[in-house]
């Protein structure tokens, strides 16, 4: 595998979110508005990419490797659980905003079964820069995965886009248009389920389709 | 020696730097959010009044208050006006609605406004826009109570109960500087 | 007293931990195909929920708060909660082989289950003293058990439903989940 490969599999082939179905929790939670996803996707990218190198330092070297092996768990754990506090630490700091209304899901980046994941099965058995693309293929998977599903809910409930802070895009005109409001629904706990239901449905519908006609033109040309 | 004891050497190691590190980063961010969470605090402060035009202290209160800023004029003992900060619980702890409420000394209301609002964790402070007719306390000194249906807009009353029972005496030095 | 009952009640309903407050959901979509398991998850997690909260609550109030190291407070949880795991899995299995055939399974998974986690940072932030913190985690952890119960029944009947190629398995699970945030979002009103 090459390493553009390596790199694009964690944003379609293998999308984390949408095929794993890994991270459920931060992607229902945090979608109510695009910057609040954003948000979260750049404290998960700084998060698996370094864990993702640094377990794969650790475990690259032969003799510290042995000395870990048994222990491994924690110790990827110990390593995650730095980096998320970290960004916690510098989100309270520079992003205070962002950080109080991503709330409790920051540390709870480390119990994201993503990045133990990706240690676990990728980083521990491959070289560092491997790993550093693999981490960075799969945030951004991870990343796209929920700004998608928060621009559906944020537009959909408030008729807004934001995008950072007071940039934002407003779309209130769209329902102004079809003389109706915004629906509130889609911003609420309810919403996300049901968005992320739906979006899911959608991408499984055309992945179905995409795979009848790749089955289809298999039969044809053999 | 032992392998399972150098393993836990191996973890405890890590576990050590790892500690380190973040207190090396802590050293750094630790002074910027307590600038933050200061800004923040009198950045509500300040949309009462225009505080350079007062001798500002700070009394640390008790029970559901937390600190109560106490504006005096410029170079006198004359309190002009008060505003605390309190809290009442929502529906689940005991800090959910934190709020800051500004007196003046004719027991006029000069500004209320929620700063801390966690009635639903994780999914922004929005603060409810509800029934509850907050602007039409003007005048805490006959505050008995107004209508309010929900859960937070009863935190909010709350807040105004426990200032309204307090205020008339902290005018007249009850603070106890 | 009035101030526990609205912790527990609002808990078990209101901030109902996987409908409103989005934690623990990979249990809640993963385990939750048979009643017996949900029964079984559900069980393990008030189980660990309950001492690991006690646990960090102490830890957090008599440490690290004492040594003002706060900033030490997510790697510390995650370890006493991967140690305990082990360690609850490890008595059960000597002390109570029954129970341990009921819960053992579902343990190892529970590490990386974010309620568990998440219910002790809540806990701190909170700033609930230590009975509001056994209620409160008490009527989550039963919340948690109530609606992946009622998730699990349904689910179980939906094996027999006809439904759309692109909804079968997790969307159609998901808009269930919406169906029932829905029914739990009105209890707001109640208090």
């Amino acid at each position: 595998m090459n390493k553009r490969d390596n790199f694009l599999k964690g944003i379609i082939k293998e999308n984390p979110l949408f095929v794993a179905l890994l991270g459920l929790c931060p992607s229902l939670a945090v979608t109510t508005s695009l910057e609040n996803a954003i948000g979260m996707t750049l404290a998960v990218f700084f998060v698996l990419v370094l864990s993702n190198f640094i377990i794969s330092l650790i475990m690259s070297n032969k003799k510290l490797s042995e000395l870990v092996k048994p222990v491994r768990i924690p110790v990827y754990i110990v390593v995650i659980a730095t980096l998320v506090t970290i960004v916690e630490m510098v989100m309270n700091a520079y992003v205070i905003d962002l950080y109080r209304s991503l709330g409790v899901f920051i540390p709870l980046i480390v119990v994201n079964c993503i990045i133990l994941g990706r240690a676990e099965a990728f980083a521990s058995e491959n070289k560092p820069v491997d790993s550093l693309i693999d981490g960075a293929g799969m945030a951004l998977g991870y990343g796209f995965a929920i700004m998608l599903i928060s621009v559906f809910r944020e537009f959909l409930g408030k008729g807004t886009l934001t995008i950072w802070g007071n940039l934002q895009l407003n779309l209130v005109f769209v329902f102004d248009f079809l003389k109706i409001q915004p629906i509130a629904m889609f911003v609420q706990p309810v919403g996300a389920f049901l968005s992320f239901g739906l979006i899911l449905a959608a991408i499984t519908a055309i992945a179905n389709n995409h795979k009848n006609k790749l089955a289809k033109e298999v039969t044809n040309n053999g | 020696m032992n392998k399972g004891l150098i393993s836990g050497l191996v973890l405890l190691t890590i576990g050590l730097v790892c500690g380190l590190l973040l207190a090396v980063v802590n050293y750094f961010t630790a002074p910027k959010i307590a600038e933050e969470e200061n800004k923040i605090k009198y950045a509500a402060l300040a949309e009462f009044y225009a505080l350079e035009n007062y001798d500002l202290s700070e009394v640390q209160g008790n029970g559901a208050f937390g600190t109560i800023y106490i504006l005096k004029e410029k170079g006198t003992d004359t309190i002009l006006s008060l505003v605390y900060t309190v809290a009442a619980s929502g529906y689940s702890s005991s800090t959910d609605v934190q709020m800051l409420i500004a007196v003046n000394n004719d027991l006029s209301v000069e500004g209320y406004k929620v700063v801390n609002h966690q009635e639903s964790t994780g999914f922004g402070a929005d603060i409810v826009d509800n029934d509850f007719k907050v602007s039409e306390i003007l005048d805490l000194s006959n505050f008995d109570s107004v209508a309010g249906v929900t859960v937070t807009s009863n935190a909010i009353k709350q807040c105004f109960t426990l200032v309204s029972q307090r205020v008339e005496s902290d005018f007249g030095g009850g603070l106890g500087e | 007293m009035d101030n526990l009952i609205m912790i527990a009640f609002s808990a078990f309903i209101i901030e109902n931990i996987i409908l409103t407050q989005f934690l623990g959901i990979c249990p809640f979509l993963g385990v939750s195909t048979k009643r017996s398991s949900a029964l079984g998850m559900g069980m393990a997690v008030i189980f660990v929920m309950l001492i690991s909260s006690s646990v960090t609550w102490l830890l957090y109030k008599y440490v690290l708060e004492a040594f003002n190291i706060q900033y030490m407070r997510t790697i510390m949880f995650i370890l006493v909660i991967a140690s305990l795991v082990q360690m609850v899995e490890i008595f059960l299995k000597k002390v109570s082989p029954a129970l341990y055939k009921a819960l053992g399974i579902y343990l190892p998974l529970i590490t990386t289950n974010c309620a568990v986690l998440g219910v002790a940072i809540l806990n701190i932030s909170k700033e609930h003293n230590f009975i509001e913190m056994l209620v409160y985690t008490t009527f989550i952890g039963l919340g948690f058990l109530f609606v992946m119960y009622i998730f699990s029944m349904m689910r179980e009947k939906l094996d027999y439903s006809p439904v759309p190629k692109a909804f079968k398995g997790a969307p159609i699970a998901l808009i269930i989940a919406a169906i029932l945030a829905i029914i739990f979002s009105r209890f707001g009103g109640i208090i």
